[in-house]
Order: C-alpha cells, then sequence, then structure tokens
C-alpha cells in the first residue's frame, strides 16, 4: 500500500517528528501526532472506512469537516466516533460500525442489490401482514439499524461544566471571524474567539494556498489575534446552538463551557455539498475542500490520479491545488454559472484538460473509486450521454457548491433566503446583536470576507452601545458560486444524495409522488437529513430536487428546522458534574452512629426505625411500645418551620388557613390545614401564637419551601404589613414523647412543664440545657410529648442531654416509619399518603378543620360548595386480630359488586392495639360505622375490614394530660 | 423478503400509488370542519366516513399533517393509567393501536416493548401499586415488580441511580409500546382521503362564526367555510381556537421538549419511565434514544429548545444507564403541550351547539390517536358524548368532578 | 438559559426562579358555583401579554411581571400594589 503522504505544508496540523501508532481491524498502523483516525488511514491507503446505513455500501472519507458519517468508528470506550475530526493517539484501538465480520467482508454487503426492494418509506409497506409475523420482522429490522454499540461497562466522566461571559462571541475562526475579533476588540469590546478545528484559520489554512497574498494576510491576522488582550480563543470548541438571551453552550475536549454573550458573529463558513452522479458514495470520491483539508491539514494525498468537477472558482482553485501537490489531474470538467473560463487558466495553462461544459455522470469501480464517466450537459445539467467518456482515475473530486452553516443563526431567529446570483441561500434578516459574517454571509474574495467581518463587528458594536445599526453593508459576491443542478440522475440509481441515510434521487422523487410533497413531509417521509449529521450535505440537494420536481423556486419550497446540536454531544458532557442537594438535620451523625435505617426523603435522610432491616416489624413495634409505655425521641428538623411577624400576621394566617388562627391565645397552637382555589388539601401542620403581632407555624418536611413561598405571596397579594421568616434550615427539632416524657425533659428546662403552665397545644419559648429553645407541646403520635425546636447549632447537645437524661427511663430513639404506625393508631392522616391531588377536608372526614365561619381563606369560595357533596369519605377501619392472616396493603383496592369503591391508603399491624388498623378512601355511602369491607389483597384474596368511627387509640385524649398520674409518679 | 416488497422492486418503485391525492380546491361549505390534521383530526375524520357514513369532511390543517405534536411526540402507548375513566378509555386505545396497522395497511411498526415506571420512593411504590391494582381490575396487564426484577428486566440499568434515589421497584406493563407517529398520520389521512375526506394543508383557521350558541362555519387564510359542526383538534392551539368559539377552558400550553441520540445498535428493549427523576427513555427501531422530561416551567406559545432541557435530562440518563454517558445527543425539539389540571383531556360537547372540542392531551395525548378519533366521530355523528369520553366531559370543571390522572401522567406520556 | 430580571437583584438565569403563574383574583367566599370553578379552573390559554407571578428563590421574593407568552418577552415589571387586593376578615 502506498504511503500516500505528500511533502509537508506550512499550515499542516501534523508533527511529523511524533509519531503515534495505533490498530484498525487488527491491523497496525502508523501515524503522526495530530492526524485524524481518517487522515491516518488515509495516508497509510486505507480509503475503505465504512458501510452506509441500510444498503452496506462501501464508504470513504467525503468531507473530512465533522460530517464522515460513513466513517465512524468504536474505540474501548466510544463509538459512533468521527474519523474525519477524531484525532488518532497512541496504541488506540479503532474498529468499525455497523459491519458484521471485516469492512471488507461485511457478511451484509449484499444488501446493497437488494436496494431496489427497499426504496424510501420501505418498512411503512410491508412486513405488518400477516400481524404476528410482524415481530420477527420487527427484530429483524432493528438487529440492522443502528451504527455503533455501546458496551455496558463505560462509565461515565462527569466532569464540570465551565460557564464564560464576554461582550462578543465571535464563532467561526477563519478570516471573517478572526477579523470579526480584532475589529470587536479595537471597539474595547471583550472577545471569545471559538473554532470548531484544533487550529484558527479557517479556510485560510487550506483553501487559499494558491492565493499568493494569503499566507501573509493569514499571518497577520492570527497575530493580531494572538496579540490582542480583548481577545480569548478557544479552539477545538463546538458551539453547540444558539439558546434564548445569547446563551451559547460550548463543547471542548475539557466539557461544556456555557457562554453567555451580549453579541455574536456568526462567522461559521459554508458547507461544501456534494455533486449527486451514480456511484457518488464510493471510496475515492469526495468534496474539493475535503482533498484540500487533507492535503494541507494532514499532508496526505486524497488520491494520484483524478477527475474533477468544478462549479465554482473556489473549484478552480482547489484543482490547481491539488495539482501542485502532486494531484494527476486526468479531466477537469466544469459547467455551470459559476464558471468562467477566466478561472481555469493556470490548469489550461499547466496543460490539464479542461471540460467546459461537461460534468460526471458516473463513477465506476469495485469498492473503490477505478473511473469516471464525463459527459457534456446542457444548461439545465441534462447530460448529452452520447458523447460520454470514462476516464480512469483513482479519485473523483467535486466542488458543486456552498450551503451556509446558518444553524445558529437560524436559531437566533435569522432568515435565509435563497440568492439566486450565488445559487445559495444566505441570511436576510437577523437579530441586531446577532450577525453573520464571512461566507455564510455570502461573502466570498478574502478580502471581502475580511470586510465582512470588520463591519460586522462594527454593527455589533453600535447594537450594544445603544446606537443606531447601519445597513448591513453588503460584501456579497455578485456572481454564482454553485451550480443550481448538481444532480446527474442515473436510471440505475445508486446517486445518493444523503449518504448518512442511503437516500438516492429516486428516493425523494417517489416520496414526492406518492404526496409527501413539502419538505418537512419528504423529510420525515425518506429519512433525508435525519441521520448523524442531520443534513449537512444533503438537505440542500434533497430541496433543490423538490423544487424542480414541483417546479416551484427554491424560498417556495422552504426549509427545514434547523435544531440543535451543531454537532452531537456526549451525554456525560452535557451531564457535567453529578450535583445534588443534600440536606442534614443537626443530629445526622447521631442516627448513623446508632443504627437508624437511612432512608431518603427528599433532599433529606431519615431514619425509618433504629435496627436491621430484616428485623423491621418487630423494632417497629419495640419502638411502638417504648414511646406508649415509656418515652421516646424522634428527630423532626426536617419540619418547615416559619415565623410571622406584624401587625397582620393574623390576617395573613386566617386568609391562608382553613381554620381561624386570628383567634389564638398567645401560648397556644392549633391545627393548622391548607388548601388550594379548589379546596384540595395542600399541607398540614401547627401554627402557634407567640404575641399579637408574633406566630410561630410548622409545615410538612416535603411542604416547607411551598408553605414559605405561599405565605410570602399572600402577603404582597392582600397588601399586607408582615413579615414572613422561613426558619427550617436554621432550626432543628425534635420531638419527645410519652408518658415518661415530661420527666425526662423537666430537670433540663427552666421552665414549669405542669399542665396549668404549659397546657396541651401550649407554645413557650424556654431554656433547654441552658440554651434558647421553644417548647411545643403537640402530640402528632397520641401521646404526651414535647416538640423542642432549637437552633441548628445546639440541637445536637440537647438530644445528647435528653438521651442522658432519658437512659434510666428506657428512652428510645425512634425513626419515621414507627411514627407512622403512632399516628396510625390515633387516626392522624398524613397528607399525600391519606389524601391524593382531589382530596378535600370533608373527603378526608375533616370537616372541623374548616371554619366557613370565616368570610374568606383559601379554597372558602369552593369549599362552601363542596360540603356535603363528598362522593367518597376517609374512614377508619379495622380487621381481625389473627396474626397469620395476611394483611392488605396500601393501595390495595376495596371492592364491591365487583367495582371499585376505594382503596386503602394506610395499615398497619397495631402493637398497641393488638390487631390490623388502617385507613381507606371509600365510597360514601360505605363511610358508616359497622359497614364490612372487603379488601382484595395479594393474590386476589379477598380480606374482610369494618369501619368503625371512633378513634382506635385513646379517643379522649387522656394520655396526653402533663398531669396525669402515670406522667408525675 | 415479504411480498408487498418484492412487488414494488420487480415493478419499480415509481409505480406506488399516491398516498394522498392531489390538494383540491377548498369548497366553501361542508357538513363536518375539522381543525388541526393532527393523528387525532385525521382519524375523527377516518371514523366519521367509515362507521357513520359522514364524507362531507375538511380537515384544516395550517401546516402540514402530522406537523404539531403528532410528529413532535415519543410515541409512547400505554393504559396503565389510574383511574377506572382513564383506564378503560387507553385501554380500548392500545387495543385499537394493535390491530391498526392492519386497518390502515401502512406499517406504523407498532412495537410491543413492554413498559417500566420505576419507583424510587416508598410513596412511589404505593402509587405503582394503585395503578396496578386498578389496571387489573379491568384486565389491564400491569404488575408491581420489586427491585430485582426490575435489574433483570431492565439490563444495564444502575439500580442504585448513581448514589442517590435508588430504584425501590416499578410497575411493569407488560402492553406498552412505541410506534412511528408521522406514519399514524399518514394513514390515517390516506385512509380518510380514500373515503371521500378532503385534506387541506396549509390552511388556517383564523376565526369562528357562531350565531345564537351556534357553530355556522369558519374563517381561514384561503376563505370562509359554511359548516354544521366543527371539530377543534388542534392540541397546543386550543386556547386559540377555543377563545374563537367565546368559550374558556383550563387549558395553559407549555412546551415539552424531547431529544434523540445517535443511532446504535439496540441494547435498550423495554420503555423506562422514571417519574421520580423526571425522565423516560426508549430506543426507536432505527437505533436512536428517544428522551423526554416533564414539561417546562413556565407558560410558552412556541417551540424553541433550551438547554437547560438537555442538560438536566442527561444528568438523569447516566445515573438510570451509565454507560450511555458515551452516546451523543443529535437533535433536540419542542412541542406545544395542552395542560389541564387534573392530566385528563377535555372530550365532547361544548356550550356552543355544533362546535366539539378535542384537547386537553398535554404530554399523553398521542396514544390516544385511534380512541379519541372514533369516540369523537361518533359524538360529533350523533350529537351527544359517547360514554367512554363522558369522565372527560367538558364542564366537568364547573361541577368540581375532576378526573384525578396527575399520578399517572406527568412525565408517564 | 433565558434570563429574567429580578426586580430585586437584576438579570438572573430562569433556573433561579419560580413560575407562580397567572395573577388572578379570587372571588368572594360565597361566590355562586359557576364564578368559583371559574376562578378555580380557567385560565387565560391563549397567547397575550399575561401578568403572571415569579418567585426569585435566592432572594426569597414574589414580583409580578407582564410577559407576551408567544415571543416570551417581558414587557413590565408590575407593581405590586397593582395587584393587591384585600381579603375579608372575621
Ligand atoms: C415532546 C413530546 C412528547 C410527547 N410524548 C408523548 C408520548 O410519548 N405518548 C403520548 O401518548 N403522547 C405524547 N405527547 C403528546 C402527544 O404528542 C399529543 O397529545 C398528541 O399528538 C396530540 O395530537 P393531536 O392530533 O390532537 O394534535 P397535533 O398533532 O398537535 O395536531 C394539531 C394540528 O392542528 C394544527 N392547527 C393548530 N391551529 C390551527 C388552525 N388555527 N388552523 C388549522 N390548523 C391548526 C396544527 O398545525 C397541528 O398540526 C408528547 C408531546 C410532545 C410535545
Amino acid at each position: 500500500m502506498p504511503f500516500r503522504r505528500s511533502e509537508a505544508g506550512p499550515r499542516e496540523w501534523i508533527d511529523r517528528h511524533r509519531t503515534v501508532h495505533f490498530t484498525f481491524e487488527g491491523t497496525r498502523y502508523v501515524a503522526f501526532a495530530g492526524d485524524t483516525i481518517t487522515s491516518a488511514l488515509q495516508a497509510n491507503g486505507v480509503q475503505l472506512l465504512g458501510r452506509s446505513f441500510k444498503y452496506h455500501r462501501p464508504r470513504g472519507a467525503l468531507s473530512m469537516a465533522n460530517h464522515d458519517v460513513n466513517a465512524l468508528f468504536t474505540t474501548a470506550d466510544d463509538t459512533n466516533v468521527r474519523g474525519d475530526v477524531t484525532p488518532v493517539t497512541d496504541a488506540l484501538d479503532v474498529r468499525p460500525v455497523n459491519v458484521s465480520g471485516s469492512l471488507a467482508r461485511d457478511a451484509h454487503r449484499h444488501l446493497d442489490r437488494l436496494g431496489r426492494f427497499l426504496p424510501a418509506g420501505f418498512y411503512y409497506k410491508a412486513f405488518h401482514k400477516p400481524r404476528w409475523l410482524f415481530p420477527y420482522w420487527e427484530r429483524l429490522i432493528r438487529r440492522r439499524a443502528g451504527l455503533g454499540t455501546v458496551d455496558s461497562a463505560w462509565t461515565p466522566r462527569r466532569r464540570p461544566k465551565r460557564y464564560g461571559y464576554c461582550d462578543v462571541l465571535v464563532v467561526g475562526g477563519g478570516p471573517a471571524g478572526l477579523q470579526a475579533a480584532l475589529g470587536a476588540a479595537e471597539a474595547s469590546l471583550d472577545v471569545l474567539l471559538v473554532d470548531e478545528n484544533p487550529h484558527l484559520g479557517g479556510s485560510l489554512d487550506y483553501e487559499w494556498v494558491t492565493d499568493p497574498a494569503a499566507p501573509a494576510q493569514r499571518d497577520e491576522l492570527m497575530e493580531a489575534v494572538a496579540a490582542s488582550p480583548a481577545i480569548r480563543v478557544l479552539t477545538s470548541a463546538v458551539a453547540l446552538g444558539f439558546y434564548t438571551d445569547h446563551w451559547v453552550p460550548v463543547s471542548t475536549p475539557e466539557g461544556i463551557i456555557k457562554v453567555r454573550a451580549r453579541g455574536v458573529v456568526l462567522a461559521t463558513g459554508v458547507i461544501e455539498q456534494p455533486a449527486v452522479f451514480r456511484n457518488n458514495d464510493l471510496p475515492g470520491v469526495l468534496m474539493a475542500s475535503a482533498a484540500q483539508r487533507l492535503l494541507h491539514r494532514f499532508g496526505v494525498q486524497a488520491c494520484e490520479r483524478a477527475v474533477l468537477q468544478v462549479n465554482n472558482p473556489e473549484g478552480f482553485a482547489a484543482a490547481e491545488d491539488l495539482r501542485r501537490g502532486g494531484v494527476e489531474l486526468q479531466a477537469v470538467v466544469a459547467s455551470g454559472p459559476g464558471v468562467q473560463k477566466a478561472d481555469a487558466a493556470a490548469l489550461v495553462d499547466a496543460g490539464v484538460p479542461v471540460h467546459f461544459g461537461w460534468a460526471i455522470v458516473e463513477a465506476h469501480g469495485d469498492g473503490a473509486v477505478a473511473a469516471a464517466t464525463i459527459a457534456p450537459v446542457d444548461a439545465g445539467g441534462v447530460p448529452d450521454q452520447t458523447h460520454a467518456r470514462r476516464i480512469d482515475c483513482d479519485g473523483v473530486v467535486s466542488s458543486a457548491g456552498w450551503g451556509p452553516a446558518g444553524h445558529l443563526l437560524y436559531q437566533a431567529g435569522g432568515r435565509f433566503s435563497y440568492d439566486d446570483t450565488l445559487e445559495m441561500p444566505v441570511p436576510v434578516a437577523w437579530p441586531d446583536t446577532v450577525v453573520p459574517a464571512g461566507r455564510m454571509n455570502g461573502v466570498f474574495s478574502l478580502a471581502s470576507q475580511r470586510d465582512d467581518g470588520r463591519d460586522a463587528a462594527g454593527r455589533l458594536a453600535a447594537a450594544l452601545a445603544g446606537g443606531p445599526v447601519s445597513d448591513p453593508m453588503s460584501n456579497r459576491d455578485t456572481r454564482a458560486h454553485a451550480t443550481p443542478w448538481p444532480v446527474v440522475p442515473h436510471p440505475k440509481g445508486r446517486d445518493f444524495v444523503d449518504l448518512d441515510e442511503d437516500l438516492q434521487y429516486k428516493d425523494l422523487i417517489q416520496g414526492a409522488r406518492e404526496g409527501f410533497d413539502n419538505v418537512e413531509l419528504l423529510k420525515r417521509f425518506t429519512t433525508v437529513g435525519m441521520g448523524p449529521s442531520q443534513g449537512k450535505h444533503s438537505n440542500l440537494n434533497a430541496f433543490r430536487i423538490l423544487a424542480r420536481y414541483l417546479g416551484q423556486g427554491m424560498d417556495e419550497t422552504g426549509t427545514t428546522t434547523a435544531r440543535p446540536m451543531y454537532h452531537p454531544v456526549r451525554l456525560e458532557d452535557l451531564a457535567g458534574r453529578r450535583m445534588r442537594p443534600w440536606r442534614e438535620t443537626p443530629v445526622q451523625a447521631w442516627h448513623g452512629e446508632h443504627g437508624g435505617f437511612l432512608m431518603e426523603s427528599g433532599e433529606w435522610e431519615r431514619p425509618s426505625f433504629y435496627g436491621e432491616e430484616a428485623d423491621a416489624q418487630q423494632v417497629i413495634a419495640s419502638e411502638v411500645t417504648a414511646v406508649r409505655t415509656g418515652v421516646g425521641i424522634i428527630d423532626v428538623s426536617t419540619l418547615g418551620k416559619i415565623e410571622v411577624l406584624g401587625p397582620d400576621a393574623a390576617t395573613l394566617l386566617d386568609g391562608s388557613y382553613t381554620m381561624r388562627q386570628g383567634n389564638l391565645r398567645a401560648g397556644l397552637t392549633r391545627y393548622a390545614l391548607r388548601t388550594d382555589d379548589t379546596g384540595v388539601i395542600v399541607d398540614d401542620g401547627v401554627v402557634g401564637r407567640l404575641a399579637e403581632d408574633h406566630y410561630y407555624l410548622t409545615a410538612t418536611s416535603s411542604h416547607a419551601e411551598g408553605t414559605y413561598q405561599t405565605l410570602t405571596r399572600h402577603a404582597l397579594e392582600w397588601g399586607l404589613d408582615v413579615h414572613v421568616v422561613n426558619r427550617t434550615g436554621q432550626l432543628g427539632a425534635l420531638n419527645l414523647t410519652g408518658p415518661l416524657s415530661r420527666r425526662v425533659l423537666e430537670p433540663l428546662v427552666d421552665v414549669d412543664l405542669s399542665e396549668a403552665a404549659l397546657p396541651r397545644l401550649g407554645m413557650t419559648d424556654a431554656r433547654v440545657c441552658g440554651e434558647w429553645a421553644r417548647l411545643l407541646r403537640v402530640g402528632f403520635v397520641g401521646e404526651l410529648g414535647y416538640e423542642i425546636h432549637a437552633p441548628a447549632g445546639t440541637m445536637a447537645r440537647i438530644w445528647d442531654a435528653l438521651m442522658d437524661a432519658g437512659a434510666p427511663l428506657g428512652i428510645r430513639p425512634f425513626g419515621v416509619d414507627t411514627q407512622r404506625v403512632l399516628r396510625l393508631e390515633k387516626g392522624h392522616i398524613i397528607v399525600g399518603q391519606d389524601t391524593d391531588g382531589l382530596t378535600n377536608p370533608f373527603e378526608a372526614a375533616m370537616p372541623w378543620a374548616v371554619h366557613l365561619k370565616k368570610p374568606w381563606f383559601v379554597g372558602r369560595p369552593a369549599l362552601a360548595h363542596l360540603k356535603g357533596a363528598e362522593q367518597r369519605k376517609l374512614v377508619r377501619f379495622v380487621m381481625a386480630a389473627d396474626s397469620s392472616a395476611p394483611l392488605p396493603r396500601e393501595s390495595h383496592l376495596v371492592i364491591r359488586d365487583g367495582t371499585i369503591a376505594g382503596r386503602v391508603t394506610s395499615i398497619a399491624r397495631s402493637p398497641t392495639l393488638g390487631r390490623p388498623i388502617g385507613l381507606a378512601m371509600v365510597d360514601r355511602d360505605l363511610a358508616e360505622a359497622g359497614q364490612a369491607l372487603a379488601i382484595r389483597g395479594d393474590g386476589g384474596r379477598m380480606l374482610a375490614a369494618e369501619v368503625v368511627t371512633e378513634t382506635f387509640y385513646d379517643p379522649d385524649g387522656l394520655r396526653q394530660n402533663a398531669d396525669a398520674p402515670e406522667v408525675t409518679p | 423478503m415479504p411480498w408487498r416488497l418484492l412487488k414494488i422492486g420487480l415493478r419499480g418503485a415509481h409505480k406506488e400509488p399516491r398516498f394522498f391525492p392531489e390538494p383540491a380546491d377548498l369548497r366553501d361549505s361542508y357538513d363536518v370542519v375539522i381543525i388541526g390534521g393532527g393523528g387525532h383530526g385525521l382519524a375523527c375524520a377516518y371514523y366519521l366516513a367509515t362507521r357513520h357514513g359522514i364524507r362531507n369532511v375538511a380537515v384544516l390543517e395550517q401546516g402540514y399533517i402530522g406537523g404539531g405534536n403528532t410528529g413532535r411526540n415519543t410515541t409512547i402507548v400505554r393504559s396503565n393509567y389510574l383511574t377506572p375513566d382513564g383506564v378503560r378509555f387507553y385501554d380500548a386505545s392500545v387495543r385499537m393501536f394493535q390491530r391498526l396497522s392492519q386497518e390502515l395497511d401502512i406499517n406504523l411498526f407498532y412495537s410491543t416493548r413492554g413498559h417500566y415506571t420505576l419507583a424510587h420512593s416508598d410513596e412511589a411504590m404505593r402509587t405503582m401499586r394503585w395503578r396496578a391494582e386498578v389496571n387489573r381490575h379491568l384486565d389491564v396487564d400491569s404488575q408491581v415488580v420489586d427491585r430485582d426484577a426490575v435489574g433483570r428486566g431492565i439490563p444495564g440499568l444502575d439500580l442504585d441511580c448513581g448514589g442517590s434515589q435508588p430504584v425501590m421497584g416499578a410497575l411493569y406493563h407488560a402492553p406498552g409500546a412505541v410506534v412511528r407517529h408521522d406514519a399514524v398520520a399518514w394513514g390515517y389521512a390516506r385512509a380518510a382521503t380514500n373515503n371521500g375526506v378532503e385534506v387541506h394543508q396549509k390552511t388556517r383557521v383564523t376565526g369562528m362564526q357562531v350565531e345564537n350558541g351556534r357553530v355556522c362555519g369558519v374563517a381561514t387564510d384561503r376563505g370562509n367555510i359554511r359548516c354544521g359542526a366543527v371539530v377543534s383538534m388542534v392540541a397546543g392551539s386550543t386556547p386559540r381556537i377555543t377563545e374563537m368559539a367565546g368559550l374558556s377552558t383550563p387549558i395553559e400550553i407549555f412546551p415539552l421538549q424531547a431529544c434523540v441520540t445517535e443511532p446504535v445498535k439496540p441494547f435498550l428493549d423495554t420503555i423506562v419511565v422514571s417519574g421520580s427523576l423526571h425522565v423516560y427513555v426508549s430506543q426507536s427501531s432505527r437505533g436512536e434514544l428517544v428522551m423526554g422530561a416533564s414539561v417546562d416551567p413556565a407558560v410558552l406559545h412556541s417551540t424553541r429548545s433550551s438547554f437547560e432541557f438537555v442538560e438536566g435530562l442527561a444528568d438523569r440518563i447516566v445515573d438510570l444507564f451509565p454507560f450511555t454517558a458515551r452516546l451523543r445527543i443529535n437533535r433536540q425539539w419542542a412541542g406545544m403541550s395542552d395542560m389541564t389540571p387534573d392530566f385528563a383531556p377535555i372530550m365532547g360537547t361544548t356550550p356552543v351547539s355544533g362546535f366539539y372540542l378535542d384537547a386537553g392531551w398535554g404530554t399523553w395525548g398521542f396514544k390516544a390517536t385511534p380512541i379519541s378519533g372514533s369516540t369523537m366521530a361518533d359524538t360529533v355523528a350523533n350529537n351527544r358524548n359517547h360514554e367512554l369520553i363522558e369522565p372527560f366531559r367538558f364542564d366537568r370543571f364547573a361541577d368540581f368532578q375532576l378526573v384525578g390522572e396527575k399520578g399517572a401522567a406527568s412525565v408517564g406520556h | 438559559m433565558q434570563q429574567l430580571d429580578c426586580p430585586i437583584i437584576g438579570r438572573r438565569p430562569i433556573s433561579e426562579f419560580v413560575y407562580g403563574g397567572e395573577v388572578r383574583r379570587p372571588p368572594p367566599g360565597d361566590a355562586p358555583l359557576a364564578d368559583v370553578a371559574d376562578h378555580a379552573f380557567n385560565r387565560t390559554g391563549q397567547p397575550t401579554v399575561l401578568r403572571e407571578w415569579w418567585f426569585h428563590r435566592p432572594t426569597g421574593r414574589w414580583f409580578v411581571l407582564e410577559r407576551n407568552t408567544l415571543s416570551n418577552v417581558v414587557e413590565r415589571v408590575v407593581p405590586p400594589q397593582e395587584v393587591a387586593y384585600a381579603i375579608p376578615t372575621l
């Protein structure tokens, strides 16, 4: 195999002093540092780089510009790696994608011959009859689909994302972009210049080589940019998309940088478009800019003997360039409005056969190009086959025209229109602060590209200064740079329009004929432009084909939406560093050290109980018993804790909660239920009053923030003079409860704990262990109990002191699961478990919590109508004491006459009552005392329960008396 | 090789008949005007023509058929809803979908994959059990599976989710499927037009004529049309149409986004949804991972994409399937979701006589395409709500009779 | 990412904000069912310049904006007095 390196060039990206060794399909190759996978393989004479998606046709390099998606590879830790732009590194092991066996002997290569049976949209027309066979076909088709293969052993690299701020972001480091960056810097703007290539220069490092003035200009621009303190440069950096408010994420090898710019210059250039002719996909057929990139960036000759199709001045320059680079030009065919004979002078002088008015009509070869057929074409591009001529060659190079890399401008709200002079779409409208420049803007000569960059910077600077923005001074070229019809359909097909998706000319025509005759439907039916390169080399030609088919103009035909990403980007880069908010209570460490079985609960982690998971039921039961007979302690620091101060405090709470709070006496608390406008229960907690103008309230853990937000909004909405302070994180809280709780607490506080001094539902500020704390005598679990709220910094000390003081009395810490059983024994609901997204307080059997006497509160207008209209109701039920009988689970259904009549919302075997108890939401007529309920348990087994009305445990609340005999023996 | 493809190949593809007839002129009167050429509108037209003999029907589509949410959705079809009303309705749709390729003679690639809704908390497990119980009661195949079974059913899933919110179990719904969305629209469009319906693309309804509480025509950018019945099936544009009819509704429009990766060989057979992580994923028959999340946080009538959507999504997907870290997002897009307070649709007759509404499809309406089309056709033909859609009636809000699908619909699609 | 002007600390990324929905005035406590349902459920769904509540989490402040829900352009910050109303108390 020939080693196809040319002589060292001045701008090349490779470092010829450093070699790297890599393996492709098991064969070792040598390359230079700076090579890409494709350039390295080409240099080694390997032209067959991949197999196509559908027909498994042999494919090679096409663009060398990050849309060679027929040359994708799998490496040890990645797949769908683009060979045209991915550097080779030492010891890299590269395999092709989507082949079975080796590339050369791919077992699916015969599919190519079946092409006629697989036209566009074929899968809509077959395989569905008979129905039972479809899964077979589906498996077959799915296996064929897809490109690379993932490896489940890959682990994510989660790197932090970074942020970038600048006045002006310039995307594209070619002549226009470089000049725009300089222009913006001169206007004292802070500039960030990004380019997807590893080096700045854009087309300057491969396309202007035959222009004697270019190297000096390039050096001048590069030096000026490097010297400017106002310009930061990022290379190998892809601007992924343009999002609202000038937010442009940039993907770099080190991860993503999210750039916020005040203004953006898009000097993103153009994307060369292929010519369509039979076998235009053979390895060895490539676009002129690709051949030039290979030559000047990597020192690789794409071929030795080439046939070129030229449709624009750039093509003639490229031809001359390749000739000087050592390629023998067997023939140059040139046609269309972009061709002027003068441009070919150098070639003609050098004796290259140039055929004006001719085009390539077919390439030949088996696995690689071996010849091309050229023929004269008429003004409409139709070839005259009678004069066709076949020429041997090992390369077919085309320069058919350009499409704007206008994706970001489009996303920024810019509009494009097809320019019939230039024969390409150009921007016609854009926001003042997002400005196109350079070739994307239809500006072609080196000098005018620089002018255009300078003008763009000037207009942007004016816009950013708030001044008037001058009319876009047009540097646009006034001649064609493309053929309007780079398409020579072949009766036998294989004239590919979309190489990602293996779509031929006839596929598009067929789609249009079948009625998919607008761009969007055509795209969706044929999948043109939907492959990994997202239509970068296929959309424009497809639209041309459709426009011609419909006999209408390009603008009338329209385009599809250019969606992000500009180039695909890895999930791990998008994900960035893994950050999960995490909160710890002041006694978090203690739980871990004392066997707490921790469960996540929102951002918190709370003990379910203290013991082994395997013993959960016994442990919970013993914790329950400890609370009922002795004393227990639970960390409730996750509760929302909110202070409300000011003359309108009472009004705020009266308006926000269903119960009256304005008539609460200072030193007392009251249950607090919150509903929304529709009367649905949102949250519950406790409101306490400290003074006329001072309340303190709690909310459930998951609604702490929501309650705070609601109250602050109401304060504003109702024009109230009140301050709402969220102390949730600043205060810790615990609940010390059980008949012996007073005895544990008493020695540690400076207040009287008698029923008279601190009654049930009382609240007082006090010193606990000498530290400030707030005591609330509330009893969710149904025993005498004290909620102690204290600053997070002192909470752990208080906790320890209580544990010490309680030790002689057998104090037990208890967890959330235990608390759930305890509250169930007491019949208290848990909002969100015993209620759902539509439950109102009447359905929750809490009419007592709705004070309709108040003229207004949130939810009152609705609740006034809903009262008495409930169709379902929360009930308590009990089951037989038999401990061997299976228990229904939460969410098991209540069944009556074969229909659903309710569901269990809470259930437990009550250690205290010695039988299963629960809550269920049932049809209203089942909500009568003594009503038998049939619950469908696991395995469909029907289980009997009975509705009861009494509170299961201590219905009269006698156990919550601080002066009861067992409390103070 | 299936016979059909042999035939196409042997006689040359160009002789395939047109899918849709050449566009006709807009007439000045139809019996029924359907606004919206999405799946719902086209299905309704098809069933009006085939089941009720009402063929003098025009479907008016402002863009191209299927170009709304029908062509933007992530195509999950399932019936594991929470309320009996919802389960019955969607189950009927799933059953229709299962035979739709044959009925419409187009391969919709209806691919039954199995659908996991992961539970990462006790609370979520309770909801999964609730859904499973209701589903099974109505003969819908759903079951709660434990953590180990999830691990076996979804190879490659990290049950610990990267270290927080570990998977505790899941609701497994065997009939869960994905479909080629465009094909659904095309299949209905072809079948409807074959039965005499006119489908007018690039025809936008700009106003509605209502006289004495009765609809009598619509205005379009191609002229006025008289008609006896107007059916609005415009998903994300619903409030604009109901405003023309002088009706208030609870519908608010929120963007809903989605994205796909580059295609890779199949590794994920099932559909995986995590309500707690707010993401879901399936692998298309082309090999792309199709992924989505919850609606955007604020009302917006726009299909713009946001970067924070892909960032948030990637963050969670990589937790679920760590090795997908190397897969690349190729394309993202958005649709406009017509959200309702109870996550159930609004269907049927309205206070304006002759004006029928099919809306409130939010993030979940693609799966309802066949059943919505057929029940709405029945409703229009008989001018009373079909029994399956009665729970979703327009005035349920006025009566505080909401449906309560939030628990099953939010990120489930 | 879109930015919103927090009236207190200026332009911040939208991820710092919580959307509070359309500004609506509730009916009186004894309003007829139709009015109650209208307020509780119906919304201005069509594209328009909408007055809506926004909450800035880092500063813990609510404010009201007028935003064009078609173009996503914020047109005005509304002083809270403009949307405030008195609630009846006992
Ligand atoms: C990203 C995304 C993912 C989703 N994923 C799922 C999923 O996995 N499963 C699921 O079941 N659902 C999903 N949905 C929801 C589903 O897509 C929709 O609910 C469903 O497609 C609605 O269908 P439709 O026919 O009613 O509306 P559309 O398909 O939106 O059709 C309405 C049509 O009305 C046209 N129209 C509007 N106004 C006018 C006018 N004035 N005149 C004429 N024509 C007009 C529009 O152009 C549009 O084509 C998703 C939605 C989105 C956006």
